[in-house]
C-alpha cells in the first residue's frame, strides 16, 4: 500500500522523535564528558561546551585504573558467554530435536528464571559463592550472570534450530557424522547468525551487570568490573561529572564496536526465526 | 551394489503402530519404488531402511550383513532427501566431497571422485558456489551427486522430485532412471506420485496404513489389482467402481448383464471395476448410453464425466478424485457436447471384480 504524503510525514517525525530520544542520553553523555565542571552546573544547561575539554579523557585513562576495569568487564563478559553458550547450544539443540516430555512447560520453566529479579537471586548466589570461596572473584560473576543469561539463550537458539531442517542432521549422518558430529560440522556453521546474536546478548546483559558486581566484587578493588569502578568515582562530597562521563564513553566504546561488527549477523539472527 | 532384504520390520510410537510387520526383498540392482498416499508409513519405512528411525522389531540386512542396529553412517547407503538437504555453508564441491571426506580419503581422491560425480551429473561448471546460487534442478543433481559419489551398496530416495516444477519432474524423472541404468545401484525410491511409480520402477510396493497392498511391476499392478485400493490409487483417472450383485454368473452394469469369469456365488455383494482407458466411443461388445456431465478436453484424447447413478462406488480415499462421476477416457479429438446423448462401450474381459466386503480381488 502506497503511503500518503500526510501519513509519510507522520511516520518520519515518528522515526526522528525515536532516534533522537534513544540518541540523546549518548549525545548529553559526550556533552558532559567535554564540558568542564564549572560549566556543568550553569542553569540553562549548555548545550555543547564552549571550549572542549579532550584532555579530561587522557586524564581519567592516566589516573583511574580504567583498563584493569575494561580487562575484568571483558574476562567476566567473556567468560559468561563462553559458559553459557556450551550450556545453552546443546540444551537448547536438545529441546529443539528431541521430544521431550513436558518440554512446553520446560520452556516456561527455564523463563521463570528469567523473570525473577536480580535483587532476589543474589542473596542466594552470595550465600553459595561466600561457601566456595568465589567472593571477590571474577567467576562469581560469570557462575552468576551465566544463571541469568542461560534460560533466555536456550530459549532463543532452541527457536534458531527450530528453523533449520531435520534433514540436514540426517545427510549428514547417512555421509558418516555421528549426531554430535552432525551437530558441529553442520548445524553449528549454519547457525553462525542465531549464535551471534545470542552471543551478543549474552555479552551485553554481562557487560551492563552492576548489581552482582557490587555485591560480589565490593571488596576486591583488582576485580572491579568498569561498571563498578565507575560509581566509585563518586566523591563523598563532590563529584568531577566530566569524568564520569569520559570513563562511561570508554565502557561503551567496545560494546558499540561488538554491535558494529556484527550487525549483519545480529539482523540476520533476530530474523531468522520468523521464516517459518 | 547388493540386495536389500527387510523381515517382519515394523515401527510404533507408544500404542500408534505407524507400519505393520512389513518383508520386502528387493533384488541387487533393482529399482524398487514404495508408494501410497500421505502417512502410508512410506518414508518411515525407508528412514528406518537408513538408520535414521530405528525399527521397533524386525531385522533389515544390506548385502549378507545385518545393519538393523548400525548407524545409518555405517551401512554404507546414500539417501537422496526431498528438500535436497545440501549444505548451505559448503559448496558444490565440498557438498558433494563431504561423505568422501567423513571416511577419512585423501584429499587428490576427493577431488578425482567429486569431479568424476560432478561431470556425470553435469554439474562440474558450478562445483564452486553455494546452493544458494543454483536453480532447482541442479540442487537436486548436486543432491544426486552427493549420493553417487560415495558409490553406496544402495540409493535410498525420499520424494526427491516433489520440490520441482512440472517440466522439471518430468526431465528428472528420466535422468534419475538414466543414472540407475548407467550406474546400477539397488535403488528404493519412495513417492506419493503414482506416475513417478509407473514410470521409473522395475517393482512397485503400494502401502496403505502401514501395511503392504501389493509389490508387483507397474504393468501388473495395472492389470491385476490386488485389491480395492491398489484398483483405485493406480491409474490416472482412477478406476470406476460400481456396485452389483453376482446373479447366475453375471452382474448388471450401465443396465446390461454382464457375464463374469470368476465363479462367485448368486447374491454375493461385489464392486465392479473398469479402467475409463477401457471403455470406447460407439458400440461394442456390451454398450450403453450415457449423457456426460463434463467433457474435458486434452487435445488427441478426451475425459468424459457421466453420472453412474446410485451403482457408483466411491472408495473412501478417492472421494475427493470422484465427485465428478464416473469417467471414460476416449480418443477423439472431434467435438463432444456435455448433456448430448453418447454411446459408450467395453470388453467384459476388461471389468474387475472385487468383493464387496473384504475388497480383494475376485479372480478366475
Amino acid at each position: 500500500m502506497k503511503r500518503t504524503p500526510l501519513q509519510s510525514l507522520v511516520l518520519y517525525a515518528a522515526v526522528v522523535l525515536a532516534v533522537v530520544l534513544i540518541l540523546f542520553p549518548v549525545y548529553w553523555l559526550l556533552v558532559t564528558a567535554l564540558s568542564t565542571t564549572a560549566e556543568l552546573t550553569v542553569l540553562p544547561p549548555n548545550f555543547w561546551p564552549e571550549v572542549p575539554q579532550v584532555q579530561t579523557f587522557s586524564r581519567v585513562w592516566a589516573e583511574r585504573p580504567i583498563p584493569t576495569w575494561l580487562l575484568n568487564s571483558t574476562l567476566a563478559a567473556l567468560g559468561s558467554v563462553s559458559l553459557s553458550m556450551v550450556i545453552s547450544v546443546l540444551a537448547g539443540y536438545a529441546l529443539s530435536r528431541f521430544s521431550v516430555r513436558g518440554s512446553q512447560s520446560m520452556g516456561i520453566f527455564i523463563l521463570t528464571a528469567k523473570m525473577l529479579p536480580a535483587t532476589l537471586l543474589v542473596i542466594p548466589l552470595f550465600a553459595i559463592f561466600r561457601q566456595i570461596g568465589l567472593i571477590g572473584s571474577l567467576w562469581s560473576l560469570v557462575i552468576a550472570h551465566s544463571t541469568l543469561i542461560i534460560p533466555f539463550t536456550t530459549w532463543m537458539l532452541k527457536g534458531y534450530f527450530d528453523t533449520i531442517p531435520r534433514e540436514l542432521e540426517q545427510a549428514a549422518m547417512v555421509d558418516g557424522c555421528s549426531p554430535l558430529g552432525a551437530m558441529f560440522r553442520v548445524v553449528l556453521p549454519i547457525s553462525t547468525p542465531g549464535l551471534a546474536a545470542t552471543s551478543l546478548y549474552a555479552f551485553v546483559l554481562s557487560w551492563a551487570d552492576y548489581a552482582y558486581a557490587r555485591t560480589f566484587l565490593v571488596n576486591a578493588p583488582e576485580s572491579w568490573t568498569a561498571n563498578l569502578g565507575i560509581t566509585t568515582m563518586r566523591g563523598e562530597y563532590t563529584t568531577e561529572w566530566n569524568e564520569v562521563a569520559a570513563a562511561a564513553v570508554f565502557v561503551a566504546i567496545p560494546i558499540m564496536l561488538i554491535y558494529i561488527f556484527l550487525e549483519r549477523y545480529l539482523v540476520g539472527g533476530l530474523t531468522a526465526g520468523a521464516e517459518k | 551394489m547388493a540386495h536389500i532384504s527387510i523381515k517382519d520390520v515394523s515401527k510404533s510410537y507408544g500404542a500408534l503402530q505407524v507400519l505393520k510387520p512389513f518383508s520386502l526383498e528387493v533384488e541387487d540392482g533393482e529399482f524398487l519404488v514404495l508408494v501410497g498416499p500421505s502417512g502410508c508409513g512410506k518414508s518411515t519405512m525407508l528412514k528406518i531402511l537408513a538408520g535414521l528411525e530405528p525399527a521397533s522389531d524386525g531385522q533389515i540386512f544390506i548385502g549378507d550383513r545385518e545393519v538393523t542396529d548400525l548407524a545409518p553412517g555405517d551401512r554404507d547407503i546414500a539417501m537422496v532427501f526431498q528438500n535436497y538437504a545440501l549444505y548451505p555453508h559448503l559448496t558444490v564441491r565440498q557438498n558433494i566431497g563431504f561423505g568422501l571426506k567423513m571416511r577419512g580419503m585423501s584429499a587428490t581422491d576427493i577431488e578425482a571422485r567429486v569431479q568424476t560425480a560432478a561431470k556425470t551429473l553435469a554439474v562440474d561448471a558450478y562445483l564452486d558456489r553455494k546452493p544458494k546460487d543454483l536453480s532447482g534442478g541442479q540442487r537436486q543433481r548436486v543432491a544426486l551427486g552427493r549420493a553417487i559419489v560415495r558409490e553406496p551398496r544402495a540409493f535410498l530416495m525420499d520424494e526427491p522430485l516433489s520440490n520441482l516444477d512440472a517440466k522439471l519432474r518430468v526431465h528428472m524423472r528420466a535422468e534419475i532412471s538414466a543414472l540407475h541404468k548407467r550406474v546400477g545401484v539397488t535403488t528404493v525410491y519412495v513417492t506419493h506420485d503414482q506416475v513417478e511409480a509407473m514410470t521409473m520402477a522395475d517393482r512397485v510396493v503400494i502401502m496403505r496404513n502401514g501395511e503392504i497392498q501389493q509389490i508387483a511391476a507397474p504393468d501388473v499392478l495395472f492389470q491385476r489389482p490386488d485389491n480395492l485400493f491398489v484398483a483405485s490409487f493406480i491409474g490416472s483417472p482412477g478406476m470406476n467402481l460400481l456396485r452389483a450383485k453376482v446373479q447366475n454368473g453375471t452382474v448388471e452394469i450401465f443396465g446390461q448383464r454382464v457375464a463374469v469369469a470368476a465363479t462367485v456365488e448368486d447374491g454375493t455383494p461385489v464392486i465392479a471395476g473398469l479402467r475409463p482407458e477401457y471403455l470406447q466411443l460407439g458400440t461394442g461388445a456390451v454398450s450403453f448410453t450415457v449423457r456426460p456431465s463434463l467433457v474435458e478436453s486434452l487435445g488427441s484424447e478426451k475425459y468424459v464425466y457421466f453420472d453412474g447413478g446410485q451403482q457408483a462406488f466411491i472408495h473412501g480415499d478417492d472421494a475427493d478424485e470422484n465427485s465428478k462421476g464416473l469417467i471414460a477416457r476416449v480418443s477423439h479429438s472431434g467435438g463432444l457436447a456435455e448433456g448430448e446423448e453418447l454411446t459408450l462401450s467395453f470388453n467384459p474381459e476388461d471389468l474387475h471384480l472385487f468383493d464387496a466386503k473384504t475388497e480383494r480381488a475376485i479372480r478366475s
